[in-house]
């Protein structure tokens, strides 16, 4: 019976061992050794993970499986761990943190030191509102309400009047400041540029009426911050007009 | 901040500095001039990460006693702000869009006698009445 079934299991373990699930490093005499006459189980072997076993040496998160050998330093020579760590603890490290300590204690808490230091801004950053001029100086609003259309905090109130030489032109351009949720669409709406939010966010008054933006505040704001206003347009003309 | 660091700076800065800059931003700081405003507030930058943390390294010395946030010109602000990469004395975005009628910029004023104050830039649409009492002994002439 055996001698019959020898040549048999000889041809399974040889077609098994050419299968590329298997290793190829393990010899074929272990394997034969482990073999019974019942088939072959590939039932609950793993499909995942390496096919193959590299030549290169395994390396493992444990030194000890490793067959890497890792050289350790030599700490027998030198200082002993406990002069180190006299030297680290008592002395630098913990001077090094009374120091921090000493520094905090006379600083407020901070993360940055505000008034000095500023957090960064996108040029895309909605702050504080100005009415925009062309190049030649002619105001760019043509009273066509769309941003007072489309504000959802009802914040714009224009009135318009056809100007002397008869192009139209807005008499009152009122953001109530308080009202205004800083959404943006105002800006979006604008078909000339003419409304922006600009990057200022530094515009707190003392008291609430001083919120009530008429034209002329708009246009001041505009006319004090144009340079930064169309550089920041600058930055951002690739997403504004894709085409 | 490290000690070593705080020494680097006061080695650069002087000692001089160094205490105006304890009472006034409360950091041994230093770094590269980069410009002035004119409202002759100074811009200094140190993006050497080993220096200063980032997020830290451009700031602003003002030039009044009395300062407030709202003092950097809008040109420096976007740089301060890290809007703008290069201060607006090099960059040449900034520089060809400043309009000839570009006006000076003014701080907040709020609580100052300049403050701004809201009014109609309109005339109003309904005009009150203006009661005049006739003298006595007059008719109404028809």
């Amino acid at each position: 019976m055996s001698r019959m079934l020898t040549p048999i299991l000889n041809q399974t373990s040889r077609s098994i061992l050419s299968h590329r699930l298997l290793p190829r490093s393990i010899p074929p005499s272990s394997l034969k050794a482990n073999f019974s006459s019942t088939s072959f189980r590939l039932l609950a072997t793993p499909q995942t993970g390496p096919q193959t076993v590299s030549s290169q040496p395994t390396r493992t998160p444990n030194p000890m499986e490793s067959s890497v050998k890792q050289e350790w330093p030599d700490y027998s020579k030198g200082p002993s761990a406990l002069d180190k760590a006299a030297q680290l603890f008592f002395f630098t490290e913990i001077l090094r943190g009374m120091w921090i300590v000493l520094e905090q204690f006379f600083r407020p808490p901070y993360t940055i030191m505000y008034p000095f230091e500023k957090g960064p801004l996108s040029p895309r950053f909605r702050g504080e509102h100005a009415l925009r001029r062309y190049p030649n100086g002619e105001e760019r609003c043509i009273a066509c309400k769309l941003c007072e259309a489309i504000c959802p905090a009802q914040a714009i109130t224009i009135e318009s009047e056809a100007r002397e030489d008869g192009s139209r032109r807005t008499t009152r351009y009122d953001i109530d400041m308080t009202k205004c949720i800083y959404c943006g669409f105002c800006q979006e709406a604008c078909p000339v540029d003419a409304i922006v939010e600009t990057q200022n966010a530094e515009y707190s008054t003392e008291t609430r009426e001083e919120l009530l933006y008429n034209k002329e505040k708009l246009l001041s704001n505009g006319d004090r911050a144009e340079a930064e206003i169309a550089a920041n347009l600058q930055a951002d003309h690739v997403s504004f007009c894709p085409a | 901040m490290s000690l070593a660091r705080t020494i680097k700076n006061i080695r650069q800065v002087g000692l001089k500095q160094w205490f105006r800059d304890m009472t006034y931003i409360g950091d041994a700081k230093a770094g590269r001039l980069v410009g002035q405003d004119a409202m002759g507030n100074k811009y200094y930058e140190n993006l050497n990460p080993h220096d200063e943390v980032p997020g830290r390294g451009r700031w602003i010395e003002y030039s009044q006693d009395d300062f407030n946030a709202s003092q950097a010109t809008p040109e420096w602000h976007s740089w301060l702000h890290g809007i703008r990469h290069l201060p607006p004395t090099e960059d040449p975005i900034v520089q060809q869009s400043r309009p000839p009628w570009l006006a000076s910029y003014k701080e907040n004023l709020t609580g100052t006698r300049a403050a701004y104050k809201p009014y109609s830039t309109t005339p109003p649409k309904l005009q009150a009445w203006d009661p005049v009492a006739r003298p006595r002994g007059q008719e109404a002439k028809p």
